[in-house]
């Protein structure tokens, strides 16, 4: 009898549908907002994406998240992109208010998905726009971490804007790099012959004192290295259980 | 006495689980069959909308170039195609035909840098390209409500009751291989 009751309930168990998963993406961390598996963000970046976007998630429930991955699986940008937003959740049930920032370093492509609840705020032709403007000079140039940082600024300010926010908002830079490089590259290369020069001239003037190596000149310290320990110690975020259509935008670079 | 009591008893738990069981199962019927329906009609917003941003790039490229009648025609009868489709292997069979003449205009766009680089004309494009990636996701969306649908529809017990209360299977939102590809460039 027991037999049979048991073959029975095996056979109803066969009848509940499987729920088929299409596509495998990473996990989230438990920062959640912020994760860098291609690992090409500084701590720094990671550090002030996670601190702006808990403020921003606590203020207004609205979820940005970035994550880079080193390379796609052979899946394509954009149903990569919807398929991890979904499983992270990202933004509120209700409000569907979620943002992902999606970089695949191998591909060379980046992505902006939006969710339902913001696209009224970021069309597909802003989000594309402001890659454009933001992030893609950046990313020629291998330079992800400011590139990142840059764009999540630019996105980052125009939902705080939506939402009112009460807090710390930075305006991104807007690039104009073809113009400012030949500046700028002049500007280091005086800088860095006329330095080196003043410390020939110090250090040569110093030992015909004999008093070489008592200069006090210090590099790096607090300006380079140090808050190595960035995101880490934060923890147990998670997806609101937003939603996403597929809106957004894509970018090569 | 006891004995047959207990038989009235143990006939009327079956009974009423068997009913039970049935009405469980003709409820998750319904309420797939409504999911396919409410994932359908998210695919007609997005084709919808599809169709409703091409005036828009229509009279974009219309002002930066004058001899490219041809493309737009296509372009023209494509959403107007698209519109006047009713069944979802018309619309799936329209937005194809979009795709592939909207591929043939990308391709003819190139002969314009003006174009291409116009703030107007990216925009377009990329609201273009987001509302067709909107489309592939409310497609597979819908796709996958049908799978569970049909199954349903297919498997014991419940195929029982969908025989008795005419729930049919339904088609798939198809997209024919290759017409999604970007044409080759001939010169």
């Amino acid at each position: 009898m027991r037999k049979i009751g048991l073959f029975f309930l095996f056979f109803i168990f066969c009848l509940i549908p499987r729920s088929v998963l299409a596509l495998d993406t990473v996990e989230p961390t438990t920062n959640f907002y912020i994760n860098d598996y291609a690992d090409i963000l500084s701590s720094e970046t990671e550090s002030y994406i996670m601190e702006h976007s808990v403020a921003l998630a606590n203020q207004t429930t609205a979820q940005i998240v970035v994550v880079t991955v080193p390379n796609l699986d052979g899946a394509s940008l954009e149903e990569y992109a919807t398929t991890l937003f979904r499983k992270f959740g990202i933004g509120d049930k209700e409000e569907n208010n979620g943002l992902l920032l999606l970089l695949a370093l191998e591909e060379r492509q980046m992505r902006v998905e939006v969710g339902y609840g913001l696209e009224g705020i970021l069309p597909d032709g802003k989000t594309g726009r402001f890659q454009d403007d933001y992030m893609i000079p950046y990313f020629k140039e291998d330079n992800f971490d400011e590139g990142m940082l840059n764009g999540y600024k630019a996105f980052f300010q125009e939902v705080a804007t939506y939402y009112e926010f009460d807090g710390e908002v930075d305006a991104p830079v807007e690039n104009e790099m073809s113009e400012n490089d030949t500046f700028a590259s002049l500007f280091t290369f005086i800088w860095v012959f006329g330095f080196s020069g003043f410390m020939i001239y110090i250090l040569a003037h110093n030992s015909r004192n004999g008093r070489g190596g008592r200069g006090g000149f210090y590099f790096g310290g607090p300006f380079f290295g140090g808050r190595s320990s960035g995101g880490s110690s934060f923890g147990g975020f998670s997806g609101g259980g937003g939603f996403s259509g597929g809106g957004g935008s894509s970018r090569g670079f | 006495m006891k004995k047959s009591t207990m038989i009235i008893f143990g006939v009327v738990a079956v009974v009423i689980l068997v009913i039970a069981m049935l009405a469980g199962s003709y409820n998750s019927l319904v309420s797939k069959e409504e999911k396919v329906d409410k994932e359908l009609a998210n695919v007609d917003v997005q084709l919808e909308r599809r169709a409703d941003l091409i005036p828009n790039l229509v009279n974009t490229v219309k002002g930066y170039t004058s001899h490219e009648t041809e493309v737009i025609d296509k372009i023209t009868t494509a959403r107007e195609n698209l519109l006047n489709a009713s069944s979802v292997e018309e619309k799936s069979e329209a937005n194809d035909e979009l795709t592939t003449a909207l591929n043939a205009l990308m391709v003819v766009v190139e002969n314009y840098p003006d174009l291409k680089a116009s703030e107007n004309f990216i925009q377009l494009s990329d609201e273009l390209a987001g509302t067709e990636n909107r489309i592939a996701t409310a497609r597979r969306d819908y796709n996958d409500a049908v799978t569970s649908y049909n199954t349903s529809v297919k498997k014991f017990p419940t195929n029982i009751l969908a025989g008795i209360f005419g729930f049919e299977q339904k088609d798939y939102f198809e997209v024919s291989e290759g017409k999604t590809e970007v044409p080759n460039v001939e010169f």
